[in-house]
């Protein structure tokens, strides 16, 4: 009975709709193989976004688990770092759901120090660790352990580039007081590698010299990758003619060689 | 006086924004609102960068009220705002866009089943599905398993938002039916998202709305819109900036579309149109460059930039990673750039030679032959299977669907080009210009 009332009352809406006043939100009716109801406490329902969404779906009880999971996830990246969610599944409008939070603290960021003496600069390594324009793993924002770990890598291949090639970056210190978090992580930055000996391949002499020339570099100097492109870059303008860069880490040596491959024209 | 001007400047430094394709960026990418700042971004880069909006404010406006509607039915604060795009492809992003393809709307049937479409992606955002794929994947999650989960519930979902916003539930499955053409493994197989659709829907009734999104899409562009660049006769011409790239006899051409990709004795073309805004951008990054002002417009030769920005500010790091989406010539390239009033036109130049571009105003004859086929409704005159009834110079809708008298039928005013897909670029061979 209720259903056909429904059912005629969608009908009468669906008949003054078109062109009309936009119809009000419709009840939907229940029904056994569905969730009829998200009911969340602990938290607003916007912050489990990801559970509350399944209202008016079929119910699938392993993929409301693997929900929850992401729902949670959502959560501890906002900073609730040690929330709890329990998800209960009870008979009412069709199946409804019952999510329990209980946030706990929302942790900041207080410090992050760098355990090294190297030469890096220390606001580019801080730069290059900060996320969700500035809002994550940066002094203020909140800590995210995998976009952190994401974020070293970069830091390695960041030093690597600066010429510190064997440089090794332990696993962060996560110290927990209250809300908040001290992070330290270890660096073990090695020698500076310096630039070993500098060649031309390829082409005449004259053009060879030419591209030396133009390459700006040093040896003995720092290895800096961006340096050593740009030296590429003013070349291949000076000579007109496309020019390979291959570096080698030297045997032995704390040194890399550079050499200019200049290719047939 | 010089101290007034210093402090003048000092002030306009202070308030100056930063810029991104040429305008200020909004306060959501000051405030660190990560969200509404990438919204902002996307729109811009379909717009401005990649001239991939499709260009109808009465379409738009409608599309948007049927957005508006669901938002009521929905646990959303605000409706998200709508975009028509020119290209294959509607989805939600994040900021609270919804990109709804032109492609798409063509294979519509109803109003409703364009609600149905719509509130799958509305669930995506109420679900906050865009968010969690920001940055990437949690390493711990199953990654694929969380796709497919998101992609099922947003259908299941948009069953459930069109029936609250008084729709027909069924128009959902019928939509799905309509637009889905490809499997790929993001998402449930279409079968399954079709029947489980129809299941959900059984018994729901509402609004269906056929002749309202028919009215809405008549004379709607159908198919590739041949201005974004056609070949035509001994040219390539691109009707949205008014200008033609004359082909020589020996070039051999391997695709004349929306991407020119030619090869002349030693030297490789690839020509593109980009926006004004981003083609500004790259004509200031080149090195070695070389201005040429003509009839045409400016004309800057010279080379791209081997080094990216290291700008690790957290706007500079978006915004690299926003540009790195775009279309762009790769690190090191050789381009010539044309610039006109509605956008530019790309030439990477593979290869050590120069080539002579040939590049001029198109013809008044070529432009006309650059027009896109546009939608036409027609009313059957009988009833019968529509493809008994001849009633459409070219027939879009389903030629076995059987229709009463009066019904409206989905026709183009011309044979509309295809889209290029993978598989007809896979299948492109050299092709000498004259073939």
């Amino acid at each position: 009975m209720r259903r056909s009332l429904l059912v005629v009352a969608l009908a009468a809406l669906a008949a003054c709709h078109a062109g009309g006043p936009a119809p009000r939100p419709v009840a939907v009716a229940c029904a056994p193989d569905r969730i009829g109801a998200v009911v969340v406490t602990g938290a607003a329902r916007t912050e489990l976004a990801p559970l509350a969404v399944l209202e008016g779906t079929l119910d699938d009880p392993e993929r409301t688990e693997r929900i929850a999971h992401v729902a949670l996830e959502g959560l501890r990246a906002e900073g609730h770092a040690k929330a709890t969610l329990v998800v209960t599944r009870h008979v009412g409008c069709g199946v409804e759901l019952h999510a329990d939070v209980v946030r706990g603290p929302k942790y900041r960021i207080t410090r992050i120090a760098f355990e090294t003496a190297d030469e890096f600069p220390a606001a580019k390594r801080l730069a290059v660790l900060e996320d969700g324009l500035g809002t994550v793993n940066t002094v203020g924002g909140t800590y995210i352990a995998y976009r952190l770990q994401r974020a070293l890598k970069e830091l390695k291949r960041r030093y690597a580039d600066a010429g510190w090639v064997g440089v090794t970056i332990a696993a962060p210190r996560v110290e927990i007081h209250d809300d908040t978090i001290a992070l330290t992580i270890p660096v073990t930055s090695g020698p500076r590698f310096t630039i070993g000996t500098i060649r031309a391949i390829g082409a005449g002499k004259e053009a060879r010299a030419t591209v030396l020339d133009a390459l700006g570099l040093r040896e003995g100097a720092y290895f800096d990758r961006a340096e050593v492109r740009a030296g590429i870059e003013r070349a291949q303008r000076v000579l007109d003619r496309k020019i390979q860069l291959r570096v080698q880490v030297a045997p032995d040596r704390t040194e890399i060689d550079v050499d200019a491959i200049v290719e047939a024209p | 006086m010089i101290r007034v001007v210093a402090l003048a400047l000092l002030l306009a430094g202070a308030c100056a924004r930063p810029q991104y394709l040429g305008a200020a960026m909004p306060a959501p990418c000051t405030e660190k609102d990560m969200d509404g700042c990438l919204g902002w971004m996307v729109e811009r880069d379909l717009t401005v960068a990649e001239l991939g909006g499709y260009d109808d404010d009465a379409l738009r406006t409608y599309v948007q009220r049927v957005v508006d509607r669901l938002a009521r039915a929905s646990s959303l604060a605000r409706a998200p705002r709508v975009l028509l795009a020119d290209r294959d492809g509607t989805y939600a992003t994040v900021g609270a866009r919804i990109v709804v393809a032109r492609p798409t709307l063509e294979k519509l049937g109803s109003e409703a089943e364009l609600a149905g479409i719509l509130a799958h992606e509305m669930a995506h955002l109420e679900g906050r599905h865009t968010v969690a794929s920001l940055f990437g994947p949690h390493p711990d999650d199953d990654w694929l398993l969380v796709r497919r989960d998101a992609e099922a519930i947003a259908d299941e979902r948009a069953v459930y938002l069109l029936a609250r916003a008084g729709y027909a539930p069924m128009a959902m499955a019928r939509a799905l039916a309509r637009v889905l053409t490809v499997e790929d493994e993001e998402h449930p197989a279409k079968e399954e998202r079709i029947s489980r659709a129809r299941a959900l829907a059984r018994g729901g009734t509402g609004f269906e709305g056929q002749d309202e999104l028919l009215a809405q899409i008549t004379g709607m562009v159908v198919g590739r819109d041949p201005r974004a660049g056609v070949r035509i006769g001994d040219a390539w011409v691109l009707a949205s900036l008014g200008v033609a790239f004359d082909l020589h006899e020996d070039d051999l051409v391997r695709a004349a579309d929306d991407l020119l990709v030619i090869r002349r004795g030693p030297v490789t073309l690839t020509g593109y149109v980009l926006g004004a805004p981003w083609a500004t951008e790259l004509v200031k990054s080149l090195v070695d460059r070389d201005v040429r002002e003509s009839e045409l417009g400016r004309l800057t030769t010279g080379t791209i930039r081997l080094r990216a920005s290291t700008d690790d500010s957290p706007l500079g790091k978006l915004q690299r990673a926003i540009r790195a989406t775009l279309p762009q010539p790769a690190p090191g390239a050789r381009v010539a750039i044309l610039e006109r009033p509605d956008g530019a036109v790309v030439f990477e130049i593979g290869g050590r030679r120069s080539s002579r571009l040939g590049l001029r105003l198109a013809t008044e004859d070529e432009i006309e032959a650059s027009q896109p086929a546009r939608i036409e409704i027609v009313r059957a005159t009988k009833r019968g299977p529509i493809a008994a009834l001849d009633s459409c110079r070219v027939l879009l809708d389903d030629p076995d669907r059987i229709v009463a008298i009066g019904a409206p039928i989905k026709c183009a005013d011309r044979r509309p080009l295809e889209r290029p897909t993978e598989a007809s670029d896979r299948a492109a061979a050299e092709t000498p210009r004259d073939e």
